[in-house]
């Protein structure tokens, strides 16, 4: 007998890896031929196609949006200011690698010889626009054409139809501007930024001419009205490197603004598309992720038996794990490949569809979207499939002698704890907000308490039910209650799925109806002002007399808060914050100029006194609440007498910290009044009406005098009824936002196409969890029929038992699925968009039918082939 | 002669819902090279156990296994798995072949572990002396019960192992294969000098071994070598 050798003596050569990668090899591709693979990898396909594709779409939307409404600035930033801004502003941001421009805003008088007119005048320098561009006409109402040059030349004017018409003029003739002669040379038809600016700025028709020939006209001199504005482009990172070197040299004086600051309306309508968009690819790929789980799942179990066979060859547990993370590694490359390569062509069919609805040219992608896909992919790996399959290398070989050893593994919360942090990651990563996170597993969590408790109670009384009834029902009912767990999963997995469908369905349906609310066909387009009191009876008259449809007058006043309970108000956005909703009343009273944040005015309150700031607002007073205002606390005055009361809008009451019953003290030219506050109103600040943070009850401010503001619609032809209107008010001030609501309606168009695309998106993704749910279960499937077919049991009888089968776990899934819905969708419209939630009775009845339509077909679809192969075939196939 | 397989008082023991389970109890024998050795004994003797023990299958609750001069208790399942790579060969009653893999596939796997670059060649030779050569590129799901054990064996043989386990190798089978089956796996174990050590409790399969150890209720009740004549009627292979 030989003396036991120390076992720490090598026992031979290591495995290579190289065999191990080739060992790998040869079971992929005998796995993929045998059809094992398939599914797995068209899921990681799936995952990796639906979110470069989505991305690739929403990456080249979203710039084609954002190029959009750089344009309506004209350019990426803006600063605009009432006094010539340092030079060293342009200087300083053309060292830094960012392209400039700037004009003077103006409103001025033009001559011709024929006539005169009040035009608003905007000098641009050569740069201008450096977004968007110049549509101009070489005769009125001639075919517009993009002007290749940016602005006129010195000594040319460019000026909008209405000013021929208004001057008597056609182009080739002259006008006069302060004490220099120009030239007409073209028709402007668009400026990308026309409805940028104050009032002032937009007082008249437009008349473009160079910058330079400004100081010869003369008409610009100290104390006159005008508004100047520098314009900046460039790449994001000298633009935040710009934007912090301004507030660090101004310290708040000189401020840059985006697209975002300068119009609630448009940030509003590209935020929630941006949500939706996000939240669609966030469901596709959080199904394909079910998908993955559950197929890796399945070949995980397949391969229990492999991985003992290998054991016992003198594969080590780490040679098991290498084997099978090289066949992951292939798979995922292979995936990310082949899905990145359909992400493509998807998005590029999606554009295609589109092209109709999406006029503009999107800019060509950035690789972004790509290595979204990849990682997305490489997430849903290791959270999805590698703990199954992980789990292979702890298979105890002597599972080849005892079959009930080694199917442990599985059943540890490991695939559980990694499958929630990597889903969690991917919401959170997709969302990048902690509430719709919150929000979204929330729903998760409470559809798998309301599961667990309701399959408990139904499946026990279905199985009760099937007692009574015929074998078909006993048969199914017994095939769901020994598959309780699966069953339980089947559910839970399906009822995900229809949940996320519905909550995409419905969501859809809602904000596109919200939007469509949001500024409804017959939005006014003009906004008239600075009408006097004895304008108004002859204005009412020639609306009636020209069928123009007008809305209330509103007097309109400045008005600086001055104390809030014998106290100095605050003030309630700091410059640094751009958060103040700039509504177009706001905006175009061009008071409180956006440059500068609200209006503050150094004011001197005394003699030996500090000058402060106060912040001034236009205000109005009414009895009647404006239309898209509500009353949230307090209450409205109506008609009833109650003098010297203001209604404050919500979130301005909440930043000065104002209460209910507070006494404030505003000052409104030389006069000062004293209010309660007696409510609290919410505005909607989108919705091309008047808004104003303060109003005033009657009675309070009627012995100051007042301008007043309406609003009209003016389509088409009816637009020259303008000239006429000025001409026999000349001083009123006409502001026209016809291209904002355009814009704002084709951002619209846009976004709920690409949001109809992707519920398509998502439902494929939908019906692949579906699928590869049935099919996890589909060996035990096959034999089980097998047997109860060699017992004599009919194919008929199988059938039905299968049809019965699904249709029970659909319509369970179908049920829970419509609940879930409808909460997930009443916290994402109420906590994220905002908006009023109704309950969807259809959904109630559609959820259950669709649920068990679906899955009935799905899964006998997915399950023929076990009925209509024959048993012997089965069990030698099992066998092998 | 030095000894393949030795165990000293080895056990083992399962903790069971009903309390502990003896399953085997202070087994003790010891395994030439190149020996044949049949175990047998009743049904649920603990002869399956006793195998997975010797093969390194499963770890011991108490005593020392040693295979091929390596203690197996001393060693984790790492080296135990490289130890059954380069020593031990396998045949089973299921005889567990990949499904997804051919049966020339089955027979290569061992030989590529060990890093052999012919091993093609070396399994096709092998699969042409169980005399499946028409069958190579076939799947065992297309093979017969008979011919899936032969490329099991193929398999055993083709890791030039040391030694073979081999768990009631005809139990799946009818007399007539199993016998043809039982031919095969001595004339290979013949040829290739491996020592062999075999479950059953078919009384002719044991006949054919020069020793028998017999199980009962997990205690060794008799070892007994038996004389070279009366081994029965070793079938000539064709
Ligand atoms: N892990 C375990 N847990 C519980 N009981 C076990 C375990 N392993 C083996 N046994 C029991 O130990 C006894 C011996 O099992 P073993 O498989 O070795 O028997 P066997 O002699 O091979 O029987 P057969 O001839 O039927 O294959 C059996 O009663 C078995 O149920
Ligand atoms: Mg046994």
């Amino acid at each position: 007998m030989a003396e036991s050798r120390t076992s720490s003596v090598s026992v031979g050569n290591p495995v290579k890896p190289g065999t191990l990668v080739r060992v790998a090899l040869r079971l992929l591709w005998r796995d993929w031929r045998g059809g094992e693979l398939r599914l797995l990898l068209l899921a990681m396909i799936m995952a990796v196609t639906s979110v470069s594709g989505i991305a690739l779409f929403t990456d080249r939307l979203e710039r084609a949006l954002l190029q959009e409404s750089a344009n309506m600035l004209a350019a990426d930033r803006v600063m605009s200011t009432r006094e010539p801004p340092p030079r060293e502003l342009l200087t300083e941001a053309q060292s830094m690698g960012l392209a400039t421009a700037e004009y003077i805003a103006f409103a001025s008088m033009a001559f011709s010889d024929q006539d005169n007119l009040l035009v608003s005048v905007k000098a641009v320098s050569d740069a201008y626009p450096l977004r968007g561009s110049l549509q101009v006409a070489d005769q009125v109402f001639g075919a517009p054409y993009v002007s290749g040059q940016g602005g006129p030349s010195r000594g040319e004017v460019w000026v909008e139809s209405r000013v021929f018409s208004g001057l008597d003029i056609d182009v080739g003739d002259n006008v006069y501007v302060g004490e220099s002669e120009f030239t007409v040379t073209r028709v402007l038809v668009l400026e990308p930024d026309r409805q940028q600016g104050g009032m002032m700025d937009n007082a008249g028709p437009r008349l473009l001419m160079h910058l330079d020939d400004v100081p010869e006209t003369n008409v610009i001199q100290a104390g006159s009205r005008a508004s100047y504005r520098y314009l900046f482009a460039g790449d994001q990172r000298a633009l935040d490197a710009y934007t912090s070197w301004v507030r660090n040299q101004y310290d708040g004086l000189y401020r840059l603004r985006d697209v975002r600051d300068e119009s609630a309306e448009v940030s509003e309508a590209l935020s929630r598309g941006e949500s939706f968009l996000m939240l669609g690819s966030l469901f596709a790929v959080l199904l394909a992720g079910v998908a993955i789980a559950l197929t890796a799942r399945r070949y995980s179990e397949r391969h229990f038996d492999y991985a003992a066979i290998l054991k016992t060859l003198g594969c080590t547990s780490n040679q098991i794990s290498v084997i099978y993370f090289c066949i992951l590694f292939v798979l995922l490359v292979l995936a990310v490949a082949v899905g990145s390569a359909l992400g493509w062509l998807l998005h590029e069919g999606i554009l295609r569809m589109l092209r109709s609805v999406i006029p503009i040219d999107l800019p060509s992608a950035s690789g972004m979207p790509f290595v979204v896909g990849a990682l997305t992919a490489l997430i849903c790996l290791f959270a999805f499939a590698l703990p199954p399959l992980l789990a292979l290398k702890h298979t105890s070989p002597l599972r080849v002698l005892r079959k009930d050893i080694g199917d442990a593994p599985l059943s540890t919360a490991l695939p559980y704890v990694f499958g929630i942090v990597g889903g969690l990651s991917l919401i959170l990563w997709y969302s990048q907000d902690l509430l719709i996170t919150g929000i979204l597993v929330a729903g998760v969590l409470s559809v798998a308490a309301v599961l667990s408790v309701l399959s408990y109670v139904l499946l026990r009384s279905g199985t009760a039910a099937g007692m009574r009834a015929g074998s078909a029902w006993m048969l199914a009912m017994s095939a769901v209650r020994r598959r309780r767990r699966q069953s339980v999963l089947q559910v839970l997995v399906f009822s995900l799925t229809i949940m996320c469908l519905l909550t995409l369905g419905l969501l859809r349906t809602d904000l596109i109806a919200d939007w469509q609310a949001q500024l409804p066909e017959n939005t006014p387009n003009h906004f008239l002002m600075n009408i006097n009191n004895d304008q108004l009876d002859g204005m009412q008259n020639y609306f009636d007399r020209n069928n123009l449809q007008a809305n209330p007058f509103y007097p309109m006043m400045s008005a600086g808060l001055l104390q809030v309970n014998g106290a100095p108000a605050p003030l309630p956005w700091d410059n640094d914050r751009p958060g103040a909703p700039s509504s177009v009343t706001e905006r175009s009273a061009g008071e409180p100029e956006p440059g500068l944040g609200a209006e503050a005015a150094a004011d001197s309150v005394g003699e030996g006194e500090m000058p402060r700031r106060v912040e001034n607002r236009q205000v109005t007073y009414t009895g009647q609440l404006p239309p898209d205002n509500e009353i949230v606390a307090g209450s409205w005055w109506a008609n009833d007498n109650r003098p010297n009361e203001v209604s404050v809008e919500l979130d301005y009451a909440q930043r000065l910290g104002l209460q209910l019953g507070d006494e404030l003290v505003f000052r409104l030219g030389q006069d000062e009044v004293t209010v309660n506050v007696t409510s609290f109103r919410t505005v909607r600040w989108d919705n091309m009406q008047p808004n104003f943070f303060f109003i005033f009850s009657p009675g309070t401010l009627e012995f100051i005098g007042a301008t007043y503001l309406s609003t009209l619609l003016l389509e088409g032809e009816q637009k020259m009824l303008l000239n006429d209107l000025l001409r026999q008010y000349p001083t009123i001030v006409v502001l026209e936002v016809d291209a904002l609501i355009e814009q704002i309606q084709t951002i619209i168009a846009q976004v709920s196409s690409a949001v109809e695309l992707i519920a398509v998106l998502v439902l494929v993704a939908g019906a692949l969890v579906l699928l590869s749910c049935v099919n996890a279960t589909l060996d035990e499937r096959f034999r089980e029929n097998a047997i109860l077919r060699t017992l004599g049991a009919g194919r008929k009888l199988i059938m039905s038992s299968l049809l019965i089968e699904f249709a029970f776990i659909g319509m369970l899934a179908g049920v829970i699925a419509t609940l879930g819905a409808e909460v997930s969708v009443y916290y994402l419209q109420v906590e994220v968009f905002q908006q009023e939630f109704f309950p969807h009775y259809w959904v109630w009845f559609a959820g259950p039918v669709a649920g068990t339509l679906i899955i009935a077909g799905l899964g006998v679809g997915a399950t023929r082939r076990v009925v209509n192969t024959s048993p012997l075939a089965v069990l030698r196939h099992l066998s092998g | 002669m030095a000894s393949m397989v030795e165990a000293r008082h080895l056990s083992k023991r399962v903790s069971t819902s009903e309390g502990e389970l003896v399953i085997l109890n202070d087994i003790n024998l010891s395994i030439a090279a190149a020996e044949t050795v049949a175990i047998v004994g009743a049904s649920g003797s603990g002869k399956s156990t006793l195998l997975g023990l010797m093969a390194g299958l499963d770890g011991a609750s108490g005593g020392d296994m040693l295979l091929d001069g390596h203690n197996l208790s001393t060693m984790d399942e790492e080296q135990r798995a490289q130890l059954r790579g380069q020593s031990v060969g396998f045949v089973f009653q299921s005889f567990q072949l990949l499904p997804s893999l051919t049966a020339l596939e089955n027979v290569m796997l061992p030989i590529e572990l060990k890093n052999d670059r012919n091993a093609r060649q070396k399994a096709a030779q092998l699969l042409q002396r169980v005399g499946l050569e028409s069958r190579v590129t076939h799947y065992p799901n297309q093979l017969s019960g008979g011919e899936q054990q032969r490329v099991a064996i193929a398999r055993a043989f083709a890791s030039e192992a040391k030694i073979l386990f081999a768990d009631e190798p005809t139990g799946n089978l009818d007399t007539t294969t199993g016998a043809k089956v039982i031919d095969l796996l001595f004339s290979l174990n013949k040829e290739y000098g491996t020592t062999l050590v075999l479950v059953t409790h078919d009384d002719r399969l044991a006949q054919r071994c020069r020793r028998i150890i017999r199980l009962v209720a997990g205690e060794i009740t008799e070892d007994s070598a038996i004389a070279e004549d009366s081994i029965t009627g070793e079938a000539v292979h064709g």
